[in-house]
């Protein structure tokens, strides 16, 4: 191959090991395709400056017997995953100027390993959206179409390793924002199990729904960097220890919930799913017809409980101890004109919304019964992953859309129908590219989602290996 | 469903200060948005469903831990707006 830049983290691996090519060699070819497509793509926000010592300090790791799978390769971290000393705006005027004080734990875990950190990705505002057109910074284009958008909010990360310009990245996925951008840029996107990994260090959104996980462009490094970065931390009470993942594992069983594909979906990415389902079918897996009676609702439940936790957790804004801060007439007046300075449109609106489901008058009504719906959820995909190996449906119901084709709130929020779910349940999704659809005379990519059990990573990792 | 005294009643509780215009668009989205997420109301709260799983207390032992390196409290302190000593200058709260 040509273009060190597009190995996949595995194959980069081995040709590290055995003394072929350096770090310094893959973080100049990254750096290659950066120079000569970022300034299009706005896939980063900032390049770090410091890329060749990193990549010198790794290989000198090497030199003295280090041997990690990370060692030495170059990843792009999206910005609202906190690297001590560099800055991190989560694509936020609010954060414009702020600096991180300490490592994220996936970070920490991460430079242990001794992987390169090329830059900070393009996201969504606060991971606020699917299309990375709510960055206060610009939106970030996809490759394989630049007149259309990347998916979010981890667009950037999508557009940074499906462009050549780093070998791997992490995400963060609240209502699919590693899964959508993975489809849209023709990339693999894990959304770990809730508590597989440590959310210490991302700047929250919304608490019970967040993890942070690879965007990659194979299983093995999907599998890889997942196993790098997991695990219970002191610092995160909610992240969990699971029995390591293994590689032996036959996917049986796929259920497919037929009911939910009947409308509005994409016919060509409907072909495309189908003829995927039929490759598992030759290759031994029986598809089941599910029933997910409760999932109709996911959507609905989702945009209840995600802004009342994002109003919450951005409560913490009030340009008094960091970030944006402006002055008012009074207290209050600083407060609201910082924020609403600091704030883009689309976070204001999830703000007022959440403030609005968790009022006095309106808790019982939205919240309380989110709440149950949600639970009622959970049970319902544990009922039917308790009878099938994984879940299967599109990750998106369409391709990448053209950049600001969804002008209102709620047509974006629709894009989120397959993904949200699997947040609201705590259950791991992957999203692993299929066929491509045919748009403008252009291939644009397509993801298949499947959903296992808590804990089912390694039978997601399974069944991906069985589609790519 | 939502009028514009309700939305300006939100923006005052979620410490935002909005102008007319966008007062005006947060009306017609809100009522969209309020139209679609409503559906839950169709949802029946049974007893049995309302306690979310698995919450229950993660303790750690009471001993104190460094977790950056380097002197994270000088960066804390590093990022007040307003920074006089190691005191973060904040706006007088009880005024005469």
């Amino acid at each position: 191959m040509d273009d060190l830049a597009r190995l996949s983290i595995t194959e980069a691996s081995k040709k590290l090991a055995s003394g072929e090519i350096s770090s310094l060699d893959l973080v100049r070819a990254c750096k290659k395709n950066i120079d000569a497509r970022n300034g299009d793509l706005n896939a980063y926000l900032e390049v770090f400056d410091d890329l060749e010592e990193q990549a010198k300090e790794a290989d000198a790791r090497r030199a003295r017997g280090e041997s990690h799978p990370l060692l030495g390769i170059p990843l792009a971290i999206k910005d609202n995953i906190l690297i001590q000393g560099r800055r991190v705006s989560a694509a936020s005027k609010m954060l414009e100027n702020y600096t991180a004080s300490y490592d994220a734990t996936v970070i920490k875990k991460l430079k242990e390993a001794g992987a390169v950190f090329m830059g900070r990705t393009n996201l969504d505002e606060f991971a606020m959206g699917g299309s990375t057109e709510n960055s206060a910074f610009g939106p970030t284009r996809n490759p394989h179409d630049e007149a259309r958008v990347a998916g979010g909010s981890s667009g950037g990360s999508a557009s940074a390793v499906a462009a050549g310009m780093a070998l791997g990245a992490l995400g963060t996925d609240t209502g699919g924002s590693i899964r959508e951008p993975a489809s849209f840029c023709g990339i693999v996107g894990l959304k770990p199990t809730y508590g597989a990994v440590s959310r210490h260090g991302l700047i929250a959104m919304g608490s019970s729904l967040d993890q942070a996980g690879p965007m990659v462009r194979t299983l093995e490094d999907a599998q890889l960097l997942f196993d790098t970065i997991r695990g219970r931390d002191l610092f995160d009470s909610t992240s969990i220890d699971l029995t390591p993942s293994t590689s032996d594992l036959t996917p049986k069983k796929i259920g497919v919930p037929r009911h939910l594909l009947q409308k509005g979906g994409d016919e060509d990415v409907l072909r495309s799913f189908n003829a995927s389902l039929d490759a598992l079918k030759a290759r031994g897996a029986e598809i089941v017809d599910i029933e997910l009676p409760s999932a109709p609702l996911a959507l609905a439940v989702y945009y209840i409980i995600m802004p009342a936790e994002s109003s919450t957790n951005l409560a913490r804004f009030d340009g008094v101890r960091y970030g944006l801060s402006l002055s008012g007439d009074s207290l209050v007046d600083d407060y609201a004109k910082t924020r609403a300075a600091g704030f883009g449109p689309e976070v204001r609106r999830r703000i007022m919304l959440g403030t609005y489901v968790l009022s006095a008058g309106y808790y019982d009504a939205y919240y309380g019964k989110a709440t149950a719906a949600r639970a009622k959820l959970r049970e319902e995909y544990n009922d039917v992953l308790a009878r099938v190996d994984v879940i299967a449906t599109p990750t998106v119901p369409s391709p990448a859309f053209k950049i600001g084709e969804k002008s209102d709130p709620l047509s974006m929020y629709l894009a989120d129908i397959f993904t949200v779910t699997a947040n609201l349940t705590g259950h791991p999704a992957l999203s692993v590219p299929i066929a491509p659809v045919a748009r403008d005379e252009k291939d644009l990519p397509v993801g298949i989602q499947f959903t296992a059990a808590h804990g089912g990573e390694s039978m997601l990792f399974a069944v991906g290996k069985m589609v790519q | 469903m939502i009028s514009k005294a309700d939305i300006e009643k939100l923006a005052e509780l979620s410490r935002l200060k909005l102008d007319e215009s966008e007062i005006a668009g947060l009306e017609k989205d809100f009522s969209a948005i309020l139209e679609y997420v409503g559906q839950v109301s169709a949802v029946t709260v049974d007893g049995s469903r309302e306690a979310a799983p698995q919450l229950h207390n993660v303790m750690r032992d009471d001993v104190a831990v460094q977790n950056a390196p380097g002197n994270a409290r000088e960066s804390l302190l590093e990022a007040f707006p307003r920074r006089e000593g190691d005191y973060d200058v904040v706006r007088q709260i009880i005024e005469k």
